[in-house]
């Protein structure tokens, strides 16, 4: 499926499940999506990570509610537990199934996303690496000077930005150099293209999410 | 007619400032091979990228004329102006946007509106050229340096731009892959191209380029006697020992690897308490993972000993006070905002307070030529100024091992010996030892004591 | 300065910055996302959320500030969270939604005052509407509708210092050290 799609219809469920209050439909979507992730046959270390990475803000979420809400607290305690796990299965169907060069391309030639904002982007990402091992960095050089820099020092932040503004100018310059004009033509090696199914396969999707929220039992 | 001319050219980094460069009037032929040589901070980056195009756009400010041919290159739309004038970048991993050498070059091509049918020939063509079609599906970031300038040449000729210019583009490139690059861009120029290229080290140049131009103050000239040029890069002996005596570190059965890619296979050996050890090695070949496994930035197989205690014994904090490492990138290792305030700081955590009195600052200063820049801004010191002021704070902390990764890297001579002679009587006067990567050995070698070879996956002490 | 020279319009390095930027931050707080952990392991879990909320709003305050432009607060933000999401978010697709929201509430800051002041009267703006279009949010969509008012009002003044911290006294130190530098200018 097109990345593009498959993120807007990802983003328009959260969006649904994030002022609804149905727990079956919190669930019924948990269940779908690792149905999709299985048929996808994602690796099951990353669906494992997705199954621990979020225990203990469901948890935090749902005890709070549980002892400190009033009204029908209990039952929005559930809500909330099961919304975040159903928040992270969505996002893996994207995130595990896609990765971000389809999704800014299919950007700029199917929803005419402005080429400097999906090449700019682009350019930033693939210096993802190389920027956790920045900020390690950072921290030991500042070490070898007798200072000890933590999340909350300005200075951590001022050397991230001071970086990001080198790195940034430098690309910038490179990639100019490299013909690359804003906001001009440019002609397409992968013609990225949508086909029918797609759109049908989104609509059926949000429809049916619509027509369970509307039948299920705790609604 | 000359391919590239400029009338009265000056460059500045602000509107009215002092021009960094001023009245330049250049005037290149066709299939020439030019080359640009000075000292650091001389504002050849600046007149490169001005001929480029970048400014106004990237922060100069003009006044003159550049003309491509008979065209104002302000009149020129970007994609007629990169067809015409190429720029390969001093540092190799920060110009491709995309994340393999073929991305970049089909990204490049879809940008002069190459028709999508005649893009994967020409991108492979290219990168056949420079030997490099063979990883051209590997990511940009694990590329060596000379590999990544050879991806940026090979997208000079993608573009089949008539002019390239080479912005110091040896910075970090070893000399065999130097030498490969030299002799592509001589092939380049017999086919016609012209070739500027800029640098500041002379060897390999003297057989193969039909003018030299050097910048002296703020001007640009035209070297005529190259001959006396040369004869300063000649190197001088070096007398290099085997290792005896204490050793600081003990390497046992040390392994290193990197994405996958095995870099060190098991290896024992010490290095000398006290004493200089140059390391030496091809690009890539894994001399800075050498240094992160000897100050615990990132994970090795095997066992370090530092005095005698396997290393991942020691406290961090504790460890950091004995080995510490003077970064490649000047910049990573300030925390304040002027020059006496990073002394300061320095000062502050000083293992010898008593060696730095406020007139031995003051006389280093002078000693480096930078006793006018006291209250200056680090972060608008030259290039050279930055890695002078550096190499300073680290020397006065004074940890007992000090290591030096690729720390004369855009240096000229000057700064060179500068630092050197600084650097050997401040040492001797610690009792420090002193471990150092560099590609350019140009007038240093006869300092080392040892010599480490790094290559074929491990690591060998030359003697001689 | 060079950024505000250019000041209408979106520009390649612009964009690449603000994702660096974002990129950066997104590391810086991942060891942060574990603390929020910490807090919720203990008694202390209801206010865990409003505790550790300023950390999330830098980018936004902070990007406005660099490039003083409409619209560079809410893009900061937007692109850390999207930076975060593909990183790894423990809160997956709804990091995007939070960034969305806590963007807009960043940047209505900035709107006040027309575009025109960049200075802290700017800042404590943003982080006051940030604390109440966040909060508005948490009250329809987190549940937070659930609480009594004692509690929603400790929560709102919790939430408040956080983004005052954070999005106000912290930035406000790295932009003094941005202008003290003067990398914006060279």
């Amino acid at each position: 499926m097109n990345a593009s799609i498959k993120i807007a219809v990802a983003l328009l469920i959260s969006l649904e499940i994030s002022f609804t209050k149905s727990i079956s439909l919190n669930i019924a979507l948990i269940i779908c999506a690792i149905i999709y992730l299985l048929f996808k046959r994602v690796n099951w270390k990353l669906m494992l990570y997705s199954i621990l990475l979020p225990i203990l803000p469901a948890f935090g979420s749902w005890s709070s509610l549980y002892f400190y809400g009033t009204g029908d607290h209990v039952h929005m305690a559930f809500v909330l537990l099961t919304r975040i796990f159903a928040y992270i299965w969505i996002g893996s169907c994207f995130t595990f199934t896609t990765n971000i060069d389809d999704l800014l391309k299919s950007l700029e030639q199917n929803f005419r996303l402005p080429n400097t904002f999906v090449y700019g982007v682009l350019a930033a990402f693939n210096f993802l690496p190389r920027i956790a091992q920045e900020v390690k960095t950072i921290r030991l050089a500042a070490r070898m000077r007798g200072e000890v820099l933590h999340f909350y020092s300005p200075q951590i932040f001022f050397k991230a930005i001071l970086t990001s503004f080198n790195w940034s100018n430098n690309l910038a310059q490179a990639m100019r150099s490299h013909g690359f004009a804003e906001g001009k033509r440019r002609t397409h090696y992968h013609i990225i293209k949508i086909p029918k199914w797609n759109w049908l396969v989104a609509a059926s999707i949000l429809i049916a999410v619509q027509v369970f929220l509307f039948m299920s039992p705790f609604h | 007619m000359p391919v590239l001319t400029t009338h009265n050219l000056s460059i500045a980094y602000q509107e009215n400032a002092t021009p960094i460069i001023a009245d330049v009037n250049l005037s290149l032929d066709a299939g020439s091979f030019n080359l640009l040589i000075g000292p650091s901070g001389s504002g050849k980056s600046t007149l490169l990228k001005a001929l480029a195009g970048l400014y106004p756009e990237f922060g100069g400010f003009i006044n003159g004329a550049i003309k491509l041919e008979d065209h104002n290159i302000n009149d020129l739309s970007i994609i007629e102006r990169v067809k015409k004038v190429a720029l390969l970048f001093q540092n190799p991993n920060q110009q491709f946007a995309m994340s393999t050498p073929f991305d970049e070059l089909v990204f490049t091509l879809e940008n002069l509106q190459t028709p999508p049918d005649d893009i994967k020939a020409r991108a492979m063509a290219a990168l056949e050229f420079v030997d490099i079609a063979n990883f051209k599906d590997q990511n940009i970031q694990t590329l060596s340096g000379g590999e990544a300038q050879k991806v940026a040449l090979a997208i000079c000729l993608a573009m089949d731009s008539d002019i390239i210019l080479l912005d110091e583009p040896f910075a970090s490139v070893d000399p065999i892959a130097r030498l490969e690059l030299l002799q592509k861009l001589k092939q380049l120029q017999q086919a016609g191209r012209t070739i500027i290229i800029s640098d500041h080290d002379l060897a390999g140049y003297a057989d193969i380029i039909s003018s030299m131009y050097t910048i002296d103050g703020q001007h640009l000239i035209e070297v005529t006697d190259t001959t006396s040029y040369f004869a300063k890069f000649s190197a001088k002996p070096a007398n290099y020992q085997p290792v005896s005596g204490q050793s600081v570190f003990e390497i046992n059965q040390l392994s290193l690897k990197t994405s996958g890619r095995t870099l060190l296979q098991p290896i024992s050996l010490p290095i000398a308490k006290e004493k200089f050890t140059l390391i030496t090695g091809p690009n890539g070949v894994g001399k800075s993972t050498f240094f992160t496994a000897l100050t615990r930035l990132k994970a090795y197989d095997g066992q370090i000993s530092y005095l005698g205690t396997d290393i991942q014994t020691i406290k961090l904090p504790k460890y950091v006070r004995e080995v510490a490492l003077v970064f490649q990138q000047a910049e990573q290792q300030y925390l304040k905002m002027t020059v006496m305030e990073e002394i300061e700081l320095s000062l502050k955590h000083a293992l010898h307070p008593d060696l730095w009195t406020p007139a031995k600052i003051d006389s280093t200063l002078a000693q480096l030529n930078m006793a006018a820049l006291k209250e200056h801004v680090i972060y608008q010191l030259s290039g050279g100024q930055k890695k002078k002021l550096q190499i300073l704070l680290m020397l006065i902390i004074g940890t007992p091992v000090l290591l030096f990764d690729e720390p004369l890297a855009g240096l000229d001579l000057v700064s060179v010996d500068n630092i050197f002679t600084l650097l050997i009587a401040t040492a001797s006067a610690q009792h420090q030892t002193i471990l150092m990567i560099s590609h350019q050995l140009n007038g240093i070698t006869q300092y080392f004591d040892h010599h480490l070879i790094f290559d074929n996956q491990t690591l060998t002490y030359e003697v001689h | 300065m060079q950024a505000t020279k250019q000041s209408s319009g979106w520009h390649l390095r612009d964009v690449i910055m603000l994702t660096l930027i974002a990129i950066f931050f997104g590391f810086i707080f991942w060891v942060w996302a574990f603390a929020y952990d910490a807090v919720a392991a203990t008694p202390l879990k209801p206010f865990a959320n409003d505790i550790t909320l300023g950390a999330w709003i830098m980018a936004g305050p902070l990007a406005g500030y660099l490039l003083r432009k409409a619209g560079a607060s809410f893009l900061g933000e937007f692109l850390a969270a999207f930076a975060e999401m593909i990183i790894g978010s423990q809160w997956g697709v709804s990091t995007l939604l939070s960034g969305l929201i806590q963007g807009i509430g960043g940047e209505l800051g900035f709107a006040l005052t027309g575009y025109k002041v960049w200075n802290g009267l700017s800042l404590v703006l943003s982080t006051l509407t940030s604390t109440i279009v966040t909060f508005g949010y948490d009250l329809y969509a987190n549940g937070y509708a659930s609480y009594s008012f004692g509690m929603l009002v400790t929560l709102f003044i919790i939430r408040f210092i956080s983004i005052g911290f954070f999005g106000g006294v912290l930035v406000a130190a790295i932009t003094k050290l941005i202008d003290k530098s003067g990398i914006l200018n060279r």
